[in-house]
């Protein structure tokens, strides 16, 4: 039922609902306030547009909030209020009221005015059934019935105290976030630098490769041309030699020849 | 002054001939918790989980069909429930022991769900007459057997629930009625004593006859779908 307050809490003001399965009676509260026992807790109907500004206009001096007791009135003998005794004090003191609850009743049985019959005995034994009951079980019932009770407002601080210490989670998780995304920037940085340093690679890498593609040309070139050269050379000195020797006549073969020996005899004395 | 044994349960306080008595029966509104409060009391929490018990209880008993019909039943309960119990304190009428009280309960209740099922679900009804298992000798029986059975439910509803309370309080008042004319208190105390056990009997016939009809009255709500 308690967790259903929770749960049909649809406020204007936007809280956040909790649905759970009890849901047999409808009942329209809004939490407007921390749950503590003396704090009034107010009740908004879903369907008001103006609901907090009904709260804002209260006449809090004239018609103050109802604020919730902790404990049950004062009684005196299990039902009779304190507030009566102390009413009765200043005119008959402290045994003033005990003494108008004996006289009266011994007056209205003594006049028959209140006739002790059957209803009386049954009273009696109700009575006596009831006096024993609340001492003998009251404790233990109120106890059991306290601790569920405050399991319920538990819950309720629970579910706030948890959204808190989510909230603040995801504030964390969002700084990190942030940080995370400046680290992005330098990834980028990174990156491109890397991407930079490829193109220069790529770019050196073709410029070799052209250099070399054109120096194997000229070097092609310069063979072809070194080749000419040699072999225009070679036929040349063929040439020119084929044509030496055949312009060599036999009278100037001998005249040489006669030359060369006379020469060497010549030399031959001084070696 | 009893003129017989049965003028205890006459409603006797009257205005102009309107019979006040029968105000107790809106006794119990008074016992009800009221929530203004989100965080429960005592009493809110205890009753609060007795009728989240009765309507578990009670969905298991209906069809998917009928499920929102649980609030009735477990307002039908807590009202002869409060009905039967404070007729057991003194000076209060029992209003539930009258076959008035507890005829206008069960007959339009009986009357409503004969009218819905027999003209929606015709075939289902009929078919309800004859119980599972039946030996088909015994089917044309059967049939009778049900349709009386069927026909005699408000009455068994009303009469047991009248007829329980007022056997209760009529005891009470035997016992009640020597307590005046008792010379010796030995006997007296005897007699108190007895009347606290009859007392803690008819505490626990009045929750439990409160519980029977509205089991009784879910059973037959889940019978007709």
């Amino acid at each position: 039922m308690f967790r259903l307050s929770k749960a049909l809490a649809v406020s204007s003001v936007g809280i956040k609902k909790v649905v759970t399965e009890r849901t047999i009676l409808s009942l329209n509260v809004c939490l407007c306030a921390t749950v503590q026992e003396v704090r009034p807790l107010v009740l908004v109907r879903p369907t008001s547009t103006s609901a907090v500004q009904r709260a804002e206009q209260r006449d809090e001096a004239n018609f103050p909030r109802p604020v919730r007791p902790v404990e049950p009135g004062k009684v005196r003998l299990g039902f009779v209020p304190e507030e009566w005794f102390q009413f009765l004090y200043p005119k008959t003191g402290v045994t003033g009221p005990y003494v108008l609850g004996l006289g009266l009743t011994t007056f209205l049985c003594s006049k028959e005015i209140y006739v002790m019959e059957h209803e009386y005995y049954t009273g009696i034994s109700i009575l006596l059934m009831v006096v024993y009951a609340v001492k003998k079980f009251g404790p233990v019932i109120g106890q059991t019935l306290d601790k569920k009770i405050e399991d319920i407002e538990q819950s309720w601080r629970d579910y706030r105290e948890g959204s808190i210490i989510q909230v603040k989670e995801s504030m964390e998780k969002e700084k990190e976030a942030q940080l995370s995304a400046k680290g992005q920037d330098m990834l980028f940085d990174a990156k491109r630098e890397n991407v930079a340093l490829q193109l220069e690679a790529a770019y050196r890498e073709r410029l070799a490769r052209v250099h070399s593609e054109v120096k194997k040309r000229l070097d092609y070139q310069l063979e072809v041309a070194n080749v000419k050269t040699r072999l225009q050379q070679k036929h040349m000195v063929d040439w020119i030699v084929k044509n030496v020797k055949g312009s060599i006549t036999p009278a100037q073969e001998a005249a040489t020849l006669k030359q060369c020996m006379a020469d060497l005899k010549a030399l031959a004395p001084k070696a | 002054m009893m003129a017989n044994l049965f003028s205890i349960f006459e409603p006797s306080s009257s205005i102009f001939n309107f019979s006040l008595n029968w105000i107790s029966t809106l006794l119990g509104l008074m016992f009800i918790p009221y929530l203004y409060w989100a965080s429960p009391s005592r009493w809110s929490l205890c009753w609060s989980e007795i009728i989240f018990t009765l309507h578990k209880e009670f969905k298991a008993l209906l069809t998917p069909y009928s499920l929102g019909s649980t609030l009735f039943f477990v307002g039908l309960f807590s009202m002869i429930l409060y009905n039967n119990f404070l007729g057991l304190l003194p000076y209060v009428f029992t209003s539930s022991s009258h076959m008035a009280m507890t005829l206008a309960l069960s007959l339009p209740l009986w009357v409503t769900l004969m009218l819905s099922g027999w003209i929606n679900h015709t075939q289902h009804m009929f078919a309800h007459l004859v119980p599972q298992g039946t030996p088909s000798i015994l089917m044309p029986f059967m049939v009778l057997i049900e349709t009386i059975s069927n026909i005699i439910r408000p009455g068994t509803l009303a009469v047991r629930l009248a007829a329980n309370m007022i056997a209760g309080h009529l005891l009470l008042t035997l016992l009640g009625n020597t307590g005046p004319s008792m010379s010796s208190s030995i006997i007296l105390s005897m007699l108190i004593f007895s009347q606290i056990l009859l007392l803690t009997l008819e505490s626990a016939v009045a929750i439990i006859q409160s519980y029977v009809f509205a089991v009784l009255s879910t059973l037959y709500t889940g019978e007709i779908n």
